[in-house]
């Protein structure tokens, strides 16, 4: 067009954010707030990356979110509320799911449906109930949980320069559990195996196996969620990320959809600048990155020549994680009429999560779903006589990059229509006959929306090696082009909105701190 | 928690020496393991690569044939401009529509047709649309006039929810179309011939004359070598028809429940907007489930005076739109009968749309300030994008004047 180039942008900017999703913003919110020049860019035309929703017929649906973690009640804010109202003071509004979850195995050997409350005491006493004498050591899986996230934030607070004499008296049992996997630590604290099975509910969040995933960070995940609930945006997600897109433009920040970066400008090792597919040029030192470091490193940076070879080492070390596969389904009968009592599911062929992984990476239905009734905690999310029931599982990319486009429509029905039925069996409900609307993403959906490498959304995996832990400690060496930092999923904190949104943050305060000590210095 | 039994505990899960040395060694272990991996970039995403095959952004095509299908109506084949980066086009469910980008003497604009070929056919090279003009058309009127073949089309991926789903509805189709609304229905009915879609398709289709029934001896073809799984009825609403075995006047309940077994058909209704309006109260009657109903997208409101909750007094009335678009800022005049998008092309500052009925969300902008009024039956917005006042300008007319900032096509 001819005056496409009147629309170009050609600006200096103190910072530019690269995608908007819960990692940039909060991060932009964050460099606004303080004043400084900055632009969010995002290919989409939404904020949000996976956190957003979208309106089929009378349903919006909700895109990935099942709860969040580190919200919290007002008389016990969680990290992210503390975010949200008090340094914010977005214009959100959030509700407590009912239920912690409720279990189903489904297994003959191991059937199992237990509902656990939330409320660390209730569920080890939900625990006790299933489980006679799992009391103690299942309460010493909770004190343990207390003191690593503690251990977490000291580390935090030390910018990953933890003093080694202060974790040897305040938290060693930190240190002595940081390298082991969930499945050792359990094991070493004498948790009956079928406590074992009950506590282990919310794996698939995390998504590795028990005895791959590291005990640290899956622990805390656990004693966040009892402590402080699970919490909904009464508008969906699209409700707290527009809250922010409001917040940022407020404080003087510039965002611009629909506008894809084509090149991270580094000299020397230094960024200088970023490019656009639209054909803006922006000059800037510093780039907070919401990609992950795989799209930046063998995508962005350019020249090639700037990327070092510790960049690509760095990510082809890392193990790439999950991405998914969701049934949106909008039901003509109310959640009462269906018998859908709980707001999440967890329905599991058995707890063997290295079984039911390998299920993740074949092109078959997975044996392990995540299931939520939205109107279960959110009554009008839909028009009465109505309910939303949203159905998640996993998949490793791999199994999904031969399907061709023919067939990709029937590949995707048949997995859903399995899923469907071994839904309704576990529960002993009746949904297939009241789909008003259904929508099913697959990895390719999830790679069309955030275009993130694969459609991965779970980062990097969170094995022990490569956990929270040695993450953290390893801040600031992981810099390995002057100016560019990363922030969200794939990044230190691990994924998840609550880790995505709070290493917005670190990164946004790294920033900020380099370029306060620039303007010192000049 | 309980500070005293906080201290008691003191985990050992191997041995204390074992334990504390496993943390030593995890960052170092960590950097052992970066510096050992790889340092081959990854050139690959096969993921990304179904994605873009699936939802190209746009594909760049060529008119291959062209063919006279009544004296209103033309069909185009279109095929991948070997010019251009597009090699293959992207596959479809039957229903789908293709948005097209057309310059019209400078001013660009987009448009949906439904595709009317088989998504068999994408193998073969190429899909079909058939448009039929518009009396007063901007868009078919220099259609008529410029396309031709070899003429180059810009377009997007196949979009639109007008399909097929086998998970929820039943296999027996009763389509509903009014005019160029067959469309979909062939695309459909050849995919159902084919065996791609496993369900029975009967099609009422109204068409005001007899000369402007639109792939007449196709359908009567497909009905006369597939009897149980294709039927057509042809509503004509002239005075005099000649045609046998037809309807006269317009698709009424009468009509459907003599054709359909009402309570045990999923409907899908694709036509002009009036056809809508008559249609909608016709099938109220049946009380039919909500899911059991299927509307396409019916494009642009074009006589918006006409819907309850306009501010008819405006309908004369011009405003200023204030238009900020990446680096340029700029106003523009509008009319309040006049959706915001349109007023957006003729000043050549349009974001990107597909659908242009407030459905896709393509065209989301933001109102910085003023006021638009958005048609209830076209307001497909999220609750967070009505409570912050973003909006969709294809289903928005301006009465007010407004400042926005809208998205750049990429």
């Amino acid at each position: 067009m001819s005056n496409k180039k009147e629309q170009n942008l050609e600006d200096s900017y103190d910072v530019v954010v690269i995608g908007a999703g819960n990692g940039g913003l909060s991060a932009t919110a964050f460099l606004a707030q303080k004043g400084l020049k900055v632009l969010m860019l995002e290919q989409h035309n939404l904020p949000g990356g996976v956190a957003t929703s979208f309106v089929r017929g009378r349903f919006e649906f909700e895109t990935s979110l099942h709860e969040l973690a580190s919200y919290g009640p007002e008389t016990n804010k969680g990290n992210v509320r503390r975010m949200f109202e008090d340094r914010f003071k977005l214009d959100t509004e959030f509700v407590q799911v009912p239920e912690a979850y409720r279990l189903i195995v489904t297994d003959p050997n191991e059937k199992m449906d237990v509902t656990m409350p939330f409320g660390v005491e209730n569920m080890i006493d939900a625990i006790e109930k299933e489980v006679p004498g799992s009391r103690e050591s299942v309460k010493k899986f909770f004190d343990l949980a207390e003191e690593i996230g503690e251990a977490f934030n000291y580390i935090g607070s030390t910018g990953g320069k933890p003093d080694q004499g202060v974790l040897m008296k305040e938290y060693s049992n930190f240190l002595k559990t940081a390298a082991y996997s969930t499945q050792e630590v359990e094991d070493a604290l004498g948790i009956p195996k079928k406590a074992q099975d009950i506590l282990n509910g919310y794996w698939a969040y995390l998504g590795l196996p028990i005895s791959r995933i590291n005990f640290t960070i899956y622990c805390t995940m656990v004693q966040n969620y009892a402590d402080l609930g699970g919490w909904i945006p009464t508008n969906r997600s699209h409700g707290f990320t527009t809250a922010f897109d409001k917040k940022i433009r407020e404080y003087g920040g510039r965002i611009e959809y629909n506008t894809r970066v084509e090149k991270i400008l580094v000299e020397n090792g230094k960024i200088t600048g970023v490019e656009t597919v639209n054909g803006d040029k922006f000059k800037t030192n510093y780039v907070i990155c919401n990609a992950s470091p795989t799209l930046t490193y063998n995508k962005l940076i350019y020249p090639k020549s700037e990327v070092p070879e510790i960049a690509y080492k760095d990510v082809n070390a890392r193990i790439h994680g999950l991405t998914g596969f969701v049934i949106y389904a909008g039901l003509d009968a109310s959640a009462e009429e269906l018998g859908l009592t709980e707001y999440g599911y967890f329905i599991m062929d058995s707890m063997n999560t290295e079984a039911l992984y390998d299920s993740w990476t074949v092109l078959k239905p997975p044996k392990g779903l995540a299931c939520v009734v939205l109107n279960n905690a959110l009554p009008d999310c839909s028009p009465p006589g109505t309910c939303i029931l949203d159905i998640t599982t996993l998949y490793k990319s791999e199994p999904w990059e031969n399907v061709k486009p023919e067939d990709y429509h029937d590949t995707k029905t048949k997995i859903a229509e399995e899923l469907l039925i071994n839904f309704e069996k576990a529960t002993g409900t009746s949904i297939r006959d009241h789909i008003e609307e259904i929508e099913i993403a697959t990895p390719a959906t999830f790679a069309r929306y955030t275009r993130h490498y694969k459609g991965i959304f779970y980062g990097y995996e969170p094995e022990s090696w490569d956990s929270i832990v040695p993450r953290l400690m390893s801040m600031g060496k992981d810099v390995y082009i002057e100016g560019l930092e990363f922030a969200g999923g794939f990044n230190r904190r691990l994924h998840g909105y609550s880790s995505a949104l709070g290493d917005g943050m670190i990164s946004a305060q790294l920033t900020y701190a380099k370029i306060m000590k620039e303007r010192d210095n000049a | 928690m309980n500070e005293g039994n906080k201290k008691k505990l003191n985990i050992t899960v191997k041995s204390n020496t074992k334990d504390l040395f496993a943390f030593t060694k995890l960052v170092p272990n960590r950097m052992k393991r970066i510096e050992r991996a790889s340092s081959e970039p990854i050139t690959k995403d096969p993921i990304n690569d179904l994605a873009r095959k699936l939802h190209p952004e746009r594909q760049f095509l060529i008119i291959d044939a062209i063919k006279e299908e009544t004296r209103s109506t033309k069909t185009y084949k279109l095929i991948p401009d070997p010019e251009s980066e597009t090699k293959k086009l992207s596959y479809f469910r039957p229903g789908q529509y293709l948005s097209l980008k057309v310059d019209v003497n400078g001013v660009r604009i987009t448009r949906p047709y439904s595709i009317a070929s088989s998504p068999t056919d994408v193998a073969n090279g190429f899909y079909e649309i058939t448009i039929k003009k518009e009396e007063n058309g901007f868009l078919t009127n220099y259609l008529w006039k410029n396309w031709d073949i070899g003429t180059k089309i810009e377009s997007s991926g196949p979009e639109g929810f007008f399909f097929f789903e086998r998970l929820r509805d039943l296999k027996n189709i009763v389509g509903i179309a009014g005019g160029s609304g067959i469309t979909p229905f062939r695309s459909i009915a050849k995919a159902i011939i084919e065996g791609k879609i496993d369900a029975r398709l009967t099609l009422l289709y109204g068409s005001s004359e007899e000369d402007d029934i639109i792939f007449y001896d196709e359908f009567k073809e497909m009905e006369k070598n597939n009897p149980t799984k294709i039927k057509i009825i042809h509503v004509l609403s002239c005075e005099e028809v000649s045609l046998e075995g037809c309807e006269k006047g317009f698709i009424t309940g009468e009509i459907i429940g003599k054709y359909c077994d009402v309570h045990a058909s999923t409907f899908f209704i694709c036509g002009p907007q009036v056809m809508y309006d008559f249609i909608e109260k016709e099938l109220n009657k049946f009380n039919l489930p909500v899911k059991r109903v299927r509307r396409e997208a019916f494009g642009e409101i074009k006589d918006i005076l006409k819907y309850p909750g306009f501010p008819k007094e405006l309908a004369d009335k011009g405003f200023k739109l204030k238009v900020q678009i990446g680096g340029l800022s700029k106003e523009i005049p509008a009319l309040a009968t006049e959706s915001v998008l349109v007023a957006l092309e003729r000043a050549n500052l349009a974001p990107p749309s597909k659908c242009r009925s407030g459905e896709c969300g393509f065209c989301r902008s933001l109102l910085v300030s003023g006021e638009v009024f958005i048609n209830p039956i076209s307001d497909w917005r999220r609750s967070a994008d009505k409570k912050f006042n973003y909006f969709h300008p294809c289903a928005s007319y301006p009465i007010s004047n407004i400042e926005m900032k809208i998205p750049r096509d990429l």
